[in-house]
This record gives C-alpha cells, sequence and structure tokens, in this order.
C-alpha cells in the first residue's frame, strides 16, 4: 500500500498546529485555555517525532515514538501539575483571568 | 385515454417501451465506446432512449402528469441533461480520484490520501476551534477533535503504540483534567464572552501565520533524507525493549517525574494544608 503522502504533509500538518498553539497561549486570558495550547503545541511536536521516525530513520528504528512516548508522560505530568496550579490561583484569587493574577502571594 | 383499455396490456406496453429505452441507451454507449458510432448519432440515440424510458415511467409513477408531443421531449431533455451532468462529474471529477493516466486503478492508494486529509482537516479544525472560540468549554471539545485526529495521523504512520497511548492520555486523561478544572474554577456559565477572552487577537493571528509560513516553506523546501521503504509493521515489542535497555535510564526518570507530579499535584491544589500551614504560622 503506497501513498503519495509524503513526510512534507505531515511537517505542514505540524507547523499549523504548532502555530495554532502557540495563538492559544499567546492570546487567551483564561489560564486554562493557555494550558490547552501548550498541549496542542506538545502534539505538534509529537507528530513531528514520530513522522520523522517513519520517513527519515528508516524501518526497525523507533527511536522517535520513545520520544514521543515521552513527550506524552511529561505533557501528561505538565496537566496535572498546570491544573493544579491553576486551581490554587482560583482558591486565591478568585478568578483564573492571567492579566488580573500578578502576585506571588496574598 | 378515452376508452381505458386492460391495465395488464397498458403495463405491459409501458414496460417494454422502458426495456427498449434502456437497451438503446446502453447500446449506443457501448457501440461509441468500441468506436462504431459517430458521437452525433449517438447522443440522439441516447436521448431517444431516455425519452423512451421517460415515456414508459410515466405510465407507472407520473401518471397524474399528461404528456404531450411537447412535453415529453422537453422532459426528456430535462433528464438527458441530468444524466449527462452525472457522467461527465463521474469521469472528470471523481476518474482521476480512481484511474490514473496509465490506466491503471488506484482508487485505495487515492483513499488513503483522502483519509489523510479527513485526519488532517479534523486535526486542524479541532486546534483552529481551541484556538478561537469564546467560550472555553467549546474548547475543550474542539480539543477532543485536534487529539483523535493526531492519533489518527500517527496510525497512518505506522505508530500503533502511541496512537493508542494518545487516544488513552490526552482524551481520557488530559482532557478530562481539563474539564475537571474548567468546572472547579466556575467560569461557565457567567458570561460566555468572557470566559475564554482573548488579547490582541490579530497579532498572534499575524504571529502564527508567519510562523506556519516559515515552518511550511522549511518542510517543503529542505532536503530530508527519505529512507527508501518505510515500514508498517507493530511496533509494541520494540518499543518495550528499548525503554528496558537503550532508553533505560529516561525510563526510570520518566517513573520518578510521575511521582513528583503525583505528590506535587495532590499537596498545590489541597485547599486544607494550606490552611494549616497559616494556622502552624500563626
Amino acid at each position: 500500500m503506497t501513498s503519495s503522502i509524503e513526510l512534507p504533509h505531515f511537517l505542514i500538518v505540524g507547523a499549523a498546529l504548532f502555530a495554532l498553539g502557540m495563538v492559544t497561549v499567546v492570546t487567551r486570558r483564561n489560564a486554562v485555555g493557555i494550558l490547552m495550547g501548550v498541549e496542542l503545541i506538545l502534539n505538534a511536536a509529537n507528530v513531528n517525532f514520530i513522522a520523522f521516525n517513519h520517513f527519515v530513520e528508516g524501518p526497525g528504528k523507533i527511536t522517535g515514538q520513545v520520544f514521543s512516548i515521552f513527550v506524552i508522560v511529561l505533557a501528561a505530568a505538565e496537566a496535572a501539575i498546570g491544573l493544579a496550579i491553576v486551581l490554587a490561583i482560583y482558591q486565591t484569587f478568585r478568578t483564573i483571568d492571567v492579566q488580573e493574577t500578578n502576585l506571588l502571594r496574598e | 385515454m378515452a376508452e381505458a383499455p386492460s391495465n395488464l396490456r397498458v403495463y405491459l406496453v409501458r414496460l417494454a417501451v422502458i426495456f427498449a429505452g434502456l437497451l438503446l441507451f446502453a447500446g449506443s454507449s457501448i457501440a461509441h465506446a468500441l468506436g462504431v458510432l459517430p458521437t452525433g448519432l449517438t447522443v440522439a440515440a441516447q436521448y431517444f432512449g431516455v425519452m423512451a424510458i421517460v415515456w414508459g415511467l410515466n405510465g407507472f409513477f407520473f401518471r397524474t402528469v399528461a404528456l404531450s408531443w411537447f412535453t415529453l421531449p422537453v422532459f426528456s431533455a430535462a433528464a438527458f441533461g441530468v444524466l449527462f451532468l452525472i457522467g461527465y462529474f463521474v469521469q472528470t471529477v471523481a476518474g482521476p480520484f480512481l484511474i490514473d493516466s496509465t490506466g491503471r486503478f488506484i482508487g485505495l492508494v487515492r483513499l488513503v490520501d483522502l483519509i489523510f486529509y479527513a485526519f488532517a482537516v479534523m486535526t486542524l479544525g479541532g486546534a483552529a476551534g481551541c484556538a478561537f472560540s469564546r467560550n472555553i468549554i467549546y474548547s475543550a471539545w474542539s480539543l477532543l477533535f485536534a487529539f483523535l485526529g493526531v492519533a489518527g495521523l500517527y496510525v497512518f504512520l505506522g505508530a500503533d503504540f502511541p496512537a493508542v497511548a494518545q487516544v488513552l492520555i490526552y482524551v481520557g486523561g488530559i482532557l478530562v483534567l481539563i474539564l475537571f478544572a474548567i468546572m472547579l474554577t466556575k467560569q461557565i456559565g457567567e458570561d460566555p464572552k468572557l470566559t475564554n477572552a482573548h488579547l490582541a487577537l490579530p497579532m498572534g493571528a499575524a504571529l502564527a501565520a508567519v510562523t506556519v509560513g516559515t515552518l511550511a516553506y522549511m518542510a517543503v523546501m529542505a532536503p530530508w533524507k527519505i529512507t527508501p521503504a518505510p515500514s508498517y509493521q507493530p511496533v509494541s515489542a520494540a518499543l518495550g525493549t528499548a525503554f528496558l535497555t537503550d532508553f533505560l535510564l529516561p525510563f526510570e526518570v520518566a517513573s520518578v517525574v510521575l511521582l513528583a507530579a503525583l505528590v506535587g499535584a495532590v499537596i498545590i491544589a489541597r485547599k486544607e494544608i494550606k490552611e494549616h500551614l497559616d494556622t502552624v504560622l500563626e
């Protein structure tokens, strides 16, 4: 089963995913929205890892996929810690608007 | 019909006319494809075939429509035009997806390409919904489509284990965690326009356009060393071996990181601990 979909197709999808995640991180005022943008960026990195693993690294080698698994692990840890911080911020300030949370302690 | 003949005979006549029209249509088409019949005669014969079919069908289904010597050719022309447009569409629009220039059937390959584009559109549409939606709940739900689309792209790349891990961890874990955080921070239901407000969105969109343009240019123009035959073998066993041999130290460090994240998240998010510390400090 051959396909005319090559490496650049996946790289462009990854680039667009990264750009959309970056827009989310840069422009959101909601802290949870910013965390969603970070997840999108990590997914874009994963798409690139696995695309290079498939098209460049060659058959029988899976280093790219190993790295993608590590990225998924760290994304899970990041989401848990980040959302815990968001909840702590909400308990302190009663808002999670990042424009208004400008103090490190009450 | 002034004096109604027996219904059976009428039906048989109509049926025979329909059959003759179908024969005329198909026969002229085949003759044209074989090169026997010139195009003008073919079109005329097909038109008469369609006219016969219309007249025959009129006896079965369109009993209320009174077809005269004038309306019958007009209706037949309309039906012939519709058939012609359908044939033209199949031949020139759908045909290139099925037959390549040398006449081989390549429908499966094109179908695979279409599936890739479907997953790409699903991913980017979900990401765009996450980036531009004004309600945080809608952002979270469109993130679901982005994650599922990325999992489909992994399957496309022959990465079965990362695809399943993507569905289990992102969709089943992180997305649920995000939805919990949204619910717990009570941001929904207040004012949907304020739950997910933007800050300088045009500048952000311009930044994204520049980024994706640069990266896409690099992706297309760079001389990648493409391997000749990418494989679609299952990778789970090889991944397990790699984790326990070549990547043993990162594997153990990742487990420590996960434990630290677990403990840290519990400590940060618990309210009682902070109050307890305040009383201790006082």
